[in-house]
């Protein structure tokens, strides 16, 4: 069985060979609610909470919330601030992420003002604009599985519109796009019980839009935006870390970044 | 001269019969098609930006009174079917993708291609890269489903909740 929802922003597909409807019900409700924490879009989300008080008042967050922004940091922290999700006044200012707050008044500052006063209680010393959008995609796949799993079910793959994680006891064969020509797909061998995650610029560049890849150490205006026509994709054993590390990837270009030792991660650059 | 187009991925997830038991396994449906006036068209197309034309020929029915509504969205480089199952009152129960045609180089909505895929069902999958089941990359907007969804409800604002 193989269904599809827009979700995230983005086609989720989950794949299974059992015809399970239920288990594939729950697992869509899993990232229907990392959405509903998490989106930048929905200015009723849990984030669009935390961008807008976490500076003046501790904010209380759901585990989840509270995983994602752990795991950004640790991965801000081994990446030496390359990987930064408090990057969303950029992306407003490039018109991709719609603006709910008034962004000029303030110097905006990093996930790494944010701090735990107890395990679900944030607080920042300074205002930040945190985008998730670099990492809440991973961890969504990662909850849909870990959903389907507790539902009994062997093996699938969910796919968050190319960022994806297999489970089960089949390898699944593996396609990525190749940056040249997107609709061409580059067989990338198989995976099994893994995920893999990629960046790149060819839909952008095709509809016209700027960079989502934001350089956190950019001083000046022009080099906020990457620009680059690889494919930097990431393989990792939960989708989270893959999904986050592809950002490091793609910033430093290099494949060998310690980073990626530290999270048993592996890096693959594809060139046009 | 015209170019064949390439299509990457043409995938069928379910039939209409499918979406159905999903959104409403304990419930008849009835098939209620409504004729779309140009006036309704109009307003739907204010309503939702879209400009092809929705089809009043796949609407059902549940006996509780809730809606199954099929529609489809064409961008420039792809062809989405979906399904939207709304609650009697017009909120959304779900939605769900039932078909996903992607292109390359041609202007969807422009050529007559869609044809070849007329009469396919999810138990015939399209002979076009049938095996490729995992494809990773850059991410995709679900834009246009999000612009498709705003039609249908809209059509419920419209139209269907006068319909008793």
């Amino acid at each position: 069985m193989r269904r599809c929802q827009a979700l995230l922003g983005t086609f989720v597909e989950i794949s299974t060979d059992q015809d399970d409807s239920q288990a594939i019900n729950e697992a869509f409700s899993a990232i229907k609610q990392v959405q509903d924490l998490m989106s930048f879009h929905d200015p009723s989300s849990e984030l669009n909470v935390i961008n807008q008080t976490v500076h003046l008042e501790p904010v209380a967050i759901h585990s989840w919330t509270a995983k994602v922004l752990k795991i950004a940091q640790e991965i801000y922290e081994q990446s030496n601030g390359l990987f930064n999700c408090g990057i969303g006044h950029r992306l407003v200012a490039a018109g991709l992420l719609p603006c709910h707050m008034d962004l000029s008044i303030y110097q905006m500052s990093g996930i790494e003002d944010i701090r735990f006063i107890d395990p679900q209680i944030i607080i920042s010393s300074k205002p930040l604009c945190l985008d998730l959008g670099g990492i809440a995609k991973g961890f969504a796949v990662d909850k849909a599985v870990e959903s389907l799993i507790s539902c009994g079910i062997e093996s699938a793959c969910v796919n968050a519109g190319g960022d994806l994680r297999v489970f089960g006891p089949i390898p699944r064969s593996i396609q990525i796009r190749n940056p040249s020509r997107p609709t061409e797909l580059i067989n990338i061998g198989s995976l099994q019980n893994g995920a893999i995650a990629t960046s790149s610029l060819y839909f952008s560049k095709r509809d016209q839009l700027q960079s989502h890849i934001i350089d956190p150490f950019a001083q000046d205006e022009s080099e906020v935006h990457l620009h680059f026509s690889d494919s930097y994709s990431i393989v990792a054993k939960e989708c989270v870390y893959a999904d986050a590390l592809t950002k490091v990837l793609a910033l430093s270009q290099a494949t060998d970044h310690p980073c990626f030792n530290y999270f048993s991660a592996q890096a693959i650059k594809i060139t046009t | 001269m015209m170019s064949t187009p390439i299509i990457a991925q043409a995938k069928i997830y379910m039939s209409i019969e499918q979406a159905q038991k999903i959104f409403f396994p304990s419930q008849s449906l009835t098939k209620s098609p409504i004729i779309i006036s140009d006036e309704l068209q109009e307003k739907m197309r204010l309503a939702s930006s879209i400009r092809h034309p929705f089809r009043g020929d796949r609407i059902w029915k549940t006996s509780d009174g809730n809606w199954l509504i099929i529609d489809e969205v064409i961008g420039k480089h792809e062809m989405i079917t979906y399904a939207v199952a709304l609650n009697s009152n017009g909120s959304i129960l779900g939605i769900e993708i039932l078909e996903y045609i992607e292109s390359y180089g041609y202007e969807v909505a422009e050529v007559d291609w869609r044809k070849q895929f007329v009469g396919k069902t999810a138990k015939d999958p399209i002979k076009l890269n049938q095996d490729i089941q995992n494809i990773g990359g850059a991410t995709l907007s679900c834009k246009h489903i999000t612009d498709g969804v705003k039609r249908v409800t809209s059509l419920h604002d419209l139209s269907l909740k006068t319909i008793r």
